[in-house]
């Protein structure tokens, strides 16, 4: 049920001539070494977010289409509200596991 | 992000028998028309059903069949000969030729249809549940 992206939103800096010459000293580090990542775990909360948002799209979508008579699939706009429910579901236990573990940190003994 | 698994199979499934239902709804209604755009009276429908690889995005979990309409075909048996001259489309002889639905076939093929679609709903009901049961591991 997800859209395909347009193939013309491809970065164009993702697409570079396969023999194209290589940069000059690609592997130094630009900067400390400590620095954080940038797919850390935020971004992949970040991205959970938006998974679980596009299924609630998708099923209001769905369930449009079938109040607005443009389809006649409604056990596709429950199915979809399900796997919204689900996914929304899924999302809250993983906020309630950070949550128990940062009061786990907090009651810690120094 | 597939959490209920095989839930575009079942999806599926609940599509076609929903069109199979159709049929046959469409059959139990013209079950007296003797006039069609083709001429001659109205002739069954009927529905085949054939399977449908469904990917997964991604990779994740294996292939599994779907299923589609294969065809809707039409029923060629001569429909049953009735002598009523006052109808409209009776032959020179006071013939009528009636639709070659069978009231009973089609009373059959609605059960079927029906209850295939609450086994399908069934099935729904159960992936979802595991869904959420899974979520409660650790509890």
């Amino acid at each position: 049920m997800v859209p395909i992206g347009n193939i013309s939103a491809v970065h164009p800096g993702a697409l570079t001539r396969i023999d194209a010459p290589l940069p000059k000293n690609p592997l130094t580090p630009s900067g400390p070494l400590t620095a954080t990542p940038h797919d850390g775990f935020g971004q992949v909360l970040d991205n959970l977010v938006a998974s679980v948002s596009e299924k609630q799209d998708a099923a209001q979508v769905a369930t449009r289409k079938v109040l607005l008579g443009d389809s006649d699939q409604l056990h596709q706009s429950v199915i979809a509200m399900q796997e919204a429910s689900v996914a929304f579901s899924m999302m809250v236990e993983v906020r309630n596991k950070l949550v128990e573990s940062y009061q786990e940190l907090m009651r810690m003994q120094v | 992000m597939n959490l209920i698994s095989g839930i575009d199979v079942t999806a599926s499934a609940l599509n076609a028998q929903k069109t199979r239902l159709d049929i046959v709804a469409q059959n139990i209604a013209n079950a007296q028309t003797t006039r069609t755009p083709n001429g001659g009276p109205y002739q069954r429908q009927t529905i085949s059903f054939e399977t449908e690889l469904i990917k997964r995005q991604g990779g994740a979990g294996a292939s599994l069949q779907g299923i589609k309409i294969a065809t809707i075909g039409t029923d060629r048996t001569p429909g049953q000969q009735v002598y009523n001259p006052q109808h409209p489309d009776a032959g020179a002889d006071g013939l009528v030729t009636m639709p070659n639905v069978n009231l009973s076939y089609e009373m059959v093929d609605l059960i079927t249809a029906s209850r295939a679609y609450e086994a399908n709903l069934a099935v729904a009901k159960n992936a979802r549940q595991m869904a959420l049961k899974t979520l409660q591991i650790g509890k």
